[in-house]
């Protein structure tokens, strides 16, 4: 028998190509968003909507309002996930392209909120989907939507 | 060789139209944020929106033709490019033959044939309402566009758009009679543009509140970014195109200094493309059609007929 030997692969740079770093940096320069109502009261949609009117302007963060998932980076999810909604929320997700992120908008979204427990709906985003940013309020002020989406953005520039 | 192949990559060609298209992507974003009072997007911001579409995964769906839906995206990419070869940038074009006005006002057909086709290859019901208004709305714009067009060539009897070009400024100058029928069919082909570039109040074909994308519903990654790219330098075409027939190419400068009147002329028909964008809300697309047939088609014949009528009274 002849003993196989199995070369061990040398290991791999750590340091950033250029192509990477260009990538990442387009990546946080320009997000484009998806809004998505997962079962919720329309609060939270009123106050997303609000976060994208001329006055918060979030174009300045090459922020745009997407109307496909094919095209969308961001997901923005409101509400408890409900059991009907479930498989259409899965499927808007796996329509996206990667890579792709996921806020939760909401304190229905972030653990279910007060339909917490109910038999129809589940404890919010992150029993379906792996959620990035959690924005907490009911409904959270669209200044808090949009500073939650800028924190990601920062997250995503640490690495 | 080496001189003539910069010349159509680098300067003034692909990478020209590229870096214009880019700038005159933020220009319009920029101005349109201004008019409504809003601070806009950076000036970084198309390359940004460009290198990330480039660097996401690009999906090709199941229910797809996956031959046509991949090459569709380069079809109105390579028409696109192709035509900027014969417009003057400099003191001349690239390339320039007789007859180049039909193959430019042609090869910026392809575009919006290629978006309803990639509407009708994505099989969805958004995409394929799309598309296929994508068409309608070419029988509306498409004839108006041409007829205003041909205004200057009867003018001065050449289908050359460089010579048009350089001979319009002095025929103004010798007869400025013949400034009315250029000003009516200049008004024509700008709102034609509009509706050939699918802007406000034409955007019927990609309706976001009605159709979510229209044709690009399914394209995502990659190709919609080549998509993307494709439609911003077909602004800078068709602006370009407009500059060339309408307002005299380069006219005042000549040698290095007829880049300078060539930004001026196309930034100033920029502005009135992002105005109209600005003030106006879309329309149906039946109301597209008649106005496309009834105000706009009149106009254009009526630029025709003054050329006639002022040639026919001897004047030139």
């Amino acid at each position: 028998m002849v003993d196989i030997v199995i070369p061990e692969k040398p290991p791999k740079k750590t340091k950033k190509s250029m192509m990477t770093k260009l990538a990442n940096w387009s990546r946080i320069s320009s997000p484009w968003i998806i809004h998505f109502n997962a079962g919720g009261c329309n609060g939270c949609d009123i106050e997303v909507l609000a976060a994208l009117t001329p006055l918060f302007d979030v174009e300045r963060f090459g922020i745009l309002l997407k109307g496909t998932p094919r095209h969308a980076d961001v997901l923005v999810v409101t509400g408890p996930v409900n059991e009907q909604i479930k498989s259409r929320l899965k499927r808007i997700y796996d329509q996206m392209p990667n890579p792709k992120f996921v806020v939760a908008v909401g304190a229905c979204a972030a653990s279910g909120g007060v339909f917490k427990g109910c038999y129809n709906s589940l404890g919010g985003i992150d029993d379906v989907l792996p959620v990035s940013a959690y924005i907490p309020g009911c409904p959270p002020r669209p200044d808090a939507i949009i500073d939650g989406v800028y924190k990601l953005l920062g997250s995503l520039k640490k690495g | 060789m080496v001189i003539e192949l910069a010349k159509i990559l680098v300067f003034p060609g692909l990478v020209f139209l590229f870096a214009y298209a880019m700038f005159a992507q933020w220009l319009d974003r920029k101005l349109y944020a201004r008019m409504q009072n809003r601070v806009g997007p950076r000036f970084i911001q198309p390359l940004a929106d460009i290198v990330k579409l480039f660097s996401k995964e690009t999906i090709i769906p199941k229910s797809v033709d996956p031959v046509l839906f991949r090459i569709l995206p380069y079809f109105a990419f390579a028409a696109v490019a192709t035509s900027f070869l014969f417009l003057p940038i400099m003191d001349s074009p690239i390339t320039s033959i007789d007859g180049d006005l039909v193959i430019v006002a042609y090869l910026l057909t392809i575009p919006t044939l290629v978006l309803s086709l990639s509407g009708w290859v994505s099989a969805t019901p958004y995409s394929i309402i799309g598309g296929i208004r994508c068409l309608s709305q070419l029988f509306s714009y498409e004839v108006p566009y041409f007829l205003s067009l041909l205004t200057p060539a009867l003018m001065l009897g050449t289908w050359n758009i460089n010579e048009i070009s350089k001979g319009l400024p002095g025929m103004i100058v010798a007869h400025p009679i013949y400034i009315l029928p250029v000003a009516v069919a200049f008004m024509v082909g700008i709102i034609a543009l509009q509706g050939k570039l699918e802007r406000k109040p034409f955007d019927i074909a990609d309706a976001e509140t009605e159709i979510v994308a229209g044709p690009f519903t399914e394209y995502s990654g990659r190709l919609f970014g080549i998509f993307r790219l494709s439609l911003d330098m077909e602004m800078i075409v068709g602006v370009s195109l407009l500059v060339a027939v309408f307002l005299g190419g380069v006219y005042p400068f000549s040698g290095a200094l007829a880049i300078v009147s060539y930004l001026v002329k196309t930034i100033f028909v920029l502005f009135i493309l992002a105005y109209i964008k600005t003030a106006v809300a879309r329309i149906k697309i039946n109301q597209m059609i008649d106005f496309g047939w009834m105000v706009l088609a009149p106009l254009s014949l009526l630029g025709i007929l003054l050329v006639v009528l002022l040639h026919m009274g001897g004047i030139l």
